[in-house]
């Protein structure tokens, strides 16, 4: 008998699974590892992107409120000691201080775990760099 | 009756893996290589059949083909809603990925409907062969209409899903259809 039904229930005899000559389990691991990494990579750098940003420009709206020579009276009144310049009393300074040091402790973790990741050496100088200009400034505003 | 000896031949993956599948999705989601191994392992033949078929039996091609598809479903499980079996959807990524290939090869396209029917030859009727035969006609056939029956005949999708993956109209898709299944018959000698 020559049915539509008939010719499907033959075909239907070709499907079915087959299983591949070869695992094909450790190239698809190998691949997800590769891919994995990268997106890791890239997750990594945004968030200390992101925070960075954060960081200078908090440290950039702070200096444009407070930038100003420092009077002698203010300095005679109260000199500013060390540990002044490293954690700044003004707010503004302080929250940018705070960030720049957040970033350069993310920064120090993702390389202990990427040490060959050039990049984040880069950006981890970058914060320092912020951290150094930010502590230079509260030292010549005593702020 | 001896109820003891029935079996029933339920297709497991559909039918009762479905929750098991479900929790290892959400943990291969969360990055759980392990569970996605074990995903690989369930649901790989399934899914190489399909795209070893779609391929025209080009094993290392739908071997590759095949990786390819588990890397990709890695890589979306974030976006897979379980509003689906968990096979289904990988299937349907299995079949896109293989489909990829001959969305690409445009020398079949050109062809419009009334030649396909024509490539066909008339009516078919059922043609019937040894196994090994009909697997190598269908291998044979041009990609795109090899494409359809597939999907249409092994597979059991309907023209309408078949013209959206394949990206041609649904007459088309049964006009490719009708010229697979003659060009089947003719290989397969049915016509003497």
């Amino acid at each position: 008998m020559n049915t539509e039904f008939q010719w499907r229930s033959e075909m239907r005899k070709l499907g079915g699974d087959v299983e591949p000559a070869h695992d094909l389990w450790p190239n698809i691991a190998a691949q997800i590892a590769t891919r994995s990494t990268a997106r890791n990579r890239l997750q990594v750098a945004f968030a200390i992107a992101a925070t960075l940003i954060i960081a200078i420009g908090a440290g950039l709206a702070a200096r444009r409120g407070n930038w100003q020579m420092p009077s002698a009276d203010s300095n005679m009144a109260s000199a500013p000691t060390a540990m002044d310049w490293a954690q700044p009393r003004d707010t503004k300074l302080a929250a940018a201080a705070r960030d720049l040091d957040d970033a350069s402790a993310q920064l120090q973790q993702a390389l202990e775990q990427h040490p060959d990741a050039v990049f984040l050496v880069g950006l981890l100088n970058r914060a320092n760099g912020q951290r150094m200009r930010l502590l230079r400034q509260t030292s010549y505003t005593g702020a | 009756m001896d109820g003891a000896t029935l079996t029933l031949d339920l297709p497991l993956t559909e039918s009762v893996a479905p929750n098991a599948d479900s929790a290892l999705v959400h943990r291969a989601a969360s990055g759980d290589n392990a569970a996605f191994e074990q995903l690989y392992r369930s649901h790989v033949g399934r899914v190489h059949g399909v795209i070893l078929r779609l391929l025209g039996m080009d094993r290392a091609r739908a071997e590759e083909l095949t990786q390819e598809a588990f890397v990709r479903a890695w890589q979306k499980l974030g976006s897979y809603r379980h509003e689906s079996a968990f096979s289904t959807w990988l299937h349907r990524l299995g079949v896109n990925t293989a489909l990829m290939e001959l969305r690409g090869r445009r020398d079949e396209q050109a062809m419009d409907d009334e030649e396909l029917q024509a490539a066909a030859g008339g009516e078919v009727p059922f043609c019937a062969g040894e196994r090994a035969d009909l697997e190598r006609a269908v291998a044979g056939l041009p990609p795109r209409a090899r494409a359809v029956l597939v999907l249409h005949d092994v597979e059991g999708w309907k023209h309408e899903e078949i013209s959206v993956e394949l990206g041609m109209a649904v007459g088309s898709s049964k006009a490719q259809l009708h010229r697979a299944r003659g060009l089947l018959r003719r290989t397969l000698g049915g016509e003497a």
